[in-house]
């Protein structure tokens, strides 16, 4: 190196530095982020990582080393129409050949599952009713998940996953949306408060085919979606859709990488939380890259968050990266703001009592997305579930 | 003085001894002495006869920097090396350099800047002028001198007025804040020292021109401002410095104390030469009531990585960022702010312009925190970056950390290309398409541009033209 070359004269501390020119050189692009099956190319995270920096990791640590299902503790039921169909077999290395983990979690899933379930709408198939998957735990039991989801060219069909009880879960999830057919993924999470659940989801869109990716989240200790999208032909669509609500002590976090590489594709994320009681806190984080092949591209992403309560948290960070100027649009916006009591006074001067009117506002808050999700028996299931959630306020006075 | 040092240091007289590349015989930066190391920081330090506590704060600021990584976030700095790098060059060097010295097209750029004649007509209008590692020149207005306002290089700062040099100094960035900070704590020299007593308004601003003149130079201004209560004061500061084959650092840090009722406004034009690192921390902190406005031009430099911050300390502080970044050929500009919102009813803004062309990469990364109990407090990020090409990028990374209900928090980006609709339209009147295309950028940094002083504008008009040379076709 030239320090040696050009120093002059005196006594040059060589080698008091390590960190100049084989220095480490950060991810340039969100694209560079490390990929493998591999558990051991995953070191345990210690929370200081870009990808974990949010998220309690010491919580996490039953799900960041190779174990065993607890086959007794989980219960999976499914509820298939016609041209829909389920069978359990075993991962093999590549599952579907959709996903591959990004993070110690997903590898460690992916090499202790021991079961796939593969979920397949048969091509040109349009089931009129939903194909419902049921997920239930009991006594926070291990469960290792691999669903791969595969809608067959031009199909078109729901798919529903609903969790539910008490587990320690780790999952993948392969989607692979073949060309022209449309995907409505619908994945909720109605955990018990004991319940960690770490899953990525990987999808593939491929020519003119379109997912509608929508995720609800409710219940759970801890939660942690992360979703991967990309395309495989021209003319994709995908529409990432979410809805979470935090009480005291939940963390609910969810990550999207909408990997854009194909030319004329478009995609839309929207989510949107509500936060309650102390220690509340919700983790949104949306990266999209719109790499240089990728004309005419179109993509937007949106987050919002209401805060309830005092002592609860939002994070917010929605990320993107442009590599040609050859696009029609991309644009982000993130906003975390109060409960609004204008709003609430509006309400109450015309009557309606202010526990009625509370709700009212924050469904009117949800509404937008919710109402996109097209889904009845979804959207009527989370209308619910907010009443609930905002039915357990404690106190319904103003505070502050 | 030497002696007085001395004694409390007994090392330093061996030290003394070595003389390396800072003699004054050695009259050319070529000459001047490369790497980092204690003995280094100390000479430094007795050069300027600093009292033995800054002494003691550099060297602990050296292992502070020793100790920390690079960073692992943001851009590729593995260009830098330590090592060659030249800290301390002695001003009285510049006399060996003029303009007709440098290659003709960086001398042609600086002709077509006329930065030459400006920084002539400047110097009678009374500014700082920092070449290399130390200020050259300063004055100040009569005027203001006569109503209690500081207004000199660092290092006379320190000399003259040690006991609230002592106070501030590194009092908002600490020595460990991070590893570009430490460098800066351990090897400053020059920049500016201002302090604006109670209630008195500096009208015109206060200018500082820096210059790095010697390849492989490394500058390390340190300015502190402390503007006192009900206060105001406006300093602006540019930079460049020639283009050589390797690779320049420069890396400042600026702290700004900004007390109760208390508005500074500090304006950046960068122009580094597209071989100079930029790693600058700026951080101010507002009392109650007070208001702090970084504008943050970044147009030159290879790579720049800079966030100026304002800590919302006070009820009611004001926090405002505008800034504005061109990547062209070669150009990484990850420029940002950051707000942290401490106290009650405080709000911040931040407008981001970038452009990118040639293969350029701008990327906005910012932070906004709303700490627990900072009620009422409102917060709004906007960003835009305009894309010229089909080759250009941009990035967007806006980290929002809220940990309190009551307040609003907003943030857009939009990404756009260039349209051909507009590009058509002004064809169609006769302009050339360079000519439109400079244009349209001029109009999408228009409510930046004119929070600038006029010969600031005029040249960032100037910068926006030679950018976009080329840019079309």
């Amino acid at each position: 190196m030239s320090l040696l070359a050009d120093k002059t004269q005196g006594p040059v501390l060589v080698g008091a530095h390590t960190d100049s020119g084989a220095a480490f050189v950060p991810d340039q692009s969100r694209a560079e982020r490390k990929r493998s099956y591999a558990v051991a190319d995953f070191t345990v995270p210690n929370g200081r990582e870009e990808d974990w920096r949010f998220t309690p990791v010491d919580r996490l640590r039953p799900l960041f080393e190779v174990g065993p299902d607890d086959r007794d503790g989980v219960t999976v039921t499914a509820d298939t129409p016609d041209g829909v169909t389920v069978s359990h077999g075993t991962p093999g290395s590549v599952g579907l050949g959709v996903g591959i983990p990004a993070d110690r979690a997903s590898a460690v899933a992916w090499e202790s599952a021991s079961v796939m379930t593969s979920l397949a709408v048969a091509p040109g198939a349009a089931p009129a009713e939903p194909a419902v998957l049921r997920v239930t735990g009991h006594d926070k039991a291990r469960l290792n998940g691999h669903l791969a989801i595969s809608a067959g060219a031009h199909s078109r069909s729901v798919v529903v996953v609903a969790h539910a009880g008490s587990v320690r879960c780790g999952a993948n999830v392969e989607i692979d949306v073949e060309d022209g057919a449309e995907l409505t993924l619908v994945s909720v999470q109605e955990w018990d408060d004991d319940s960690l659940h770490v899953a990525q989801h990987d999808a593939r869109i491929g020519r003119d085919a379109s997912l509608r990716h929508i995720v609800v989240t409710l219940g759970g200790a801890i939660v942690r979606i992360s979703t991967n999208v990309l395309y495989s032909g021209t003319g994709g669509s995908f529409e990432g859709l979410g809805v979470y609500f935090a009480d005291a002590g939940q963390h609910l976090e969810h990550r999207l990488f909408v990997d854009h590489e194909p030319p004329n594709c478009r995609s839309d994320v929207a989510y949107k939380g509500a936060l309650q009681g102390d220690g509340a806190h919700t983790v949104w984080v949306g990266d999209v890259l719109i790499r240089a092949s990728a004309g005419g591209t179109n993509t937007y992403e949106l987050n919002r968050n209401l805060v309830l309560t005092d002592g609860a948290r939002a994070d917010s960070v929605p990320n993107l990266e442009i590599e040609t100027g050859q696009i029609e649009g991309a644009g982000h916006a993130s906003a975390t703001g109060r409960f609004d009591d204008e709003q609430l006074f509006y309400l109450q001067a015309r009557g309606i009592p202010e526990d009625t009117a509370r709700r009212l506002v924050v469904r009117g808050f949800f509404a937008s997305i919710v109402q996109r999700i097209g889904v009845p028996e979804i959207v009527e299931r989370i209308m619910a579930a907010i009443d609930r959630e905002l039915g357990a306020t404690p106190q319904t006075e103003a505070d502050g | 003085m030497t002696s007085h040092i001395e004694e409390l240091n007994p090392g330093l007289k061996d030290i003394g001894r070595y003389q390396f590349g800072w003699a004054d015989r050695d009259e050319a930066g070529a000459s001047a002495r490369r790497g980092l190391s204690p003995d280094v920081v100390r000479d430094i330090s007795t050069r300027k006869s600093e009292p033995q506590w800054m002494t003691d704060l550099r060297l602990k600021a050296l292992r502070l920097f020793e100790k920390k990584p690079m960073p692992t976030w943001g851009s590729d700095l593995t260009g830098i090396d330590f090592q060659n790098i030249k800290y301390f060059v002695k001003s009285t060097e510049k006399q060996a350099t003029s303009w007709d010295e440098l290659p003709e097209d960086i001398r042609n750029t600086y002709d077509r800047l006329g930065i030459p004649e400006a920084e002539k007509q400047r110097l009678v209008a009374g500014v700082a002028a920092q070449y290399e590692s130390e200020v050259v020149y300063h004055q100040i207005r009569e005027d203001l001198e006569s109503q209690g306002v500081i207004f000199l290089d660092t290092d006379t700062g320190l000399r003259e007025h040690e006991d609230i040099f002592r106070e501030y100094f590194g009092s908002v960035i600490p020595p460990g804040d991070n590893k570009f900070a430490s460098l800066n704590t351990a090897v400053w020299s020059g920049g500016s020292f201002v302090y604006v007593p109670p209630n008195v308004h500096v009208e015109i601003p206060l200018q500082a021109y820096f210059r790095i003149n010697t390849e492989n130079m490394g500058q390390f201004e340190r300015t502190l401002i402390i503007a006192d209560e009900g206060s105001y004061v406006h300093y602006v500061e540019g930079c460049t410095a020639p283009i050589y084959k390797s690779d320049s650092l420069h890396s400042a840090v600026v702290e700004i104390i900004v007390k109760k009722n208390a508005r500074v406004r500090y304006t950046t034009i960068q122009n580094w030469s597209n071989n100079v690192y930029n790693l600058v921390t700026k951080r101010a902190t507002c009392d109650e009531g007070a208001t702090m406005e970084w504008i943050d031009g970044n147009i030159g430099s290879k790579v720049t990585m800079k966030y100026p911050a304002v800590f919302l300390l006070g009820e009611h502080a004001r926090g405002e960022t505008l800034s504005i970044a061109f990547a062209g050929e070669g150009q990484h500009q990850d420029a940002g702010s950051k707000m942290v919102h401490a106290a009650p009813n405080t709000s911040s803004t931040i407008i981001s312009k970038s452009v990118a062309r040639g293969g350029g990469r701008t990327s906005y990364r910012g932070l906004v925190q709303i700490l627990e109990g900072s009620h009422g407090s409102k917060s709004n990020v906007v960003c835009d970056a305009l894309l010229v090409d089909e080759i250009s990028r941009s990035d967007t990374y806006p980290y929002v950390d809220v940990r309190e209900d009551d307040v609003q928090m907003g943030h857009e980006a939009t990404v756009s290309k260039v349209s051909e609709d507009q590009l058509f339209y002004l064809r169609s009147r006769g302009l050339t398409e360079e000519e439109a295309m400079a244009m349209i950028v001029r109009g999408f940094v228009e409510p930046i541009a004119r929070e600038l002083p006029m010969e600031y504008a005029l040249e960032l008009n100037r910068l926006i033209e030679l950018q976009m040379e080329g840019a079309v076709g």
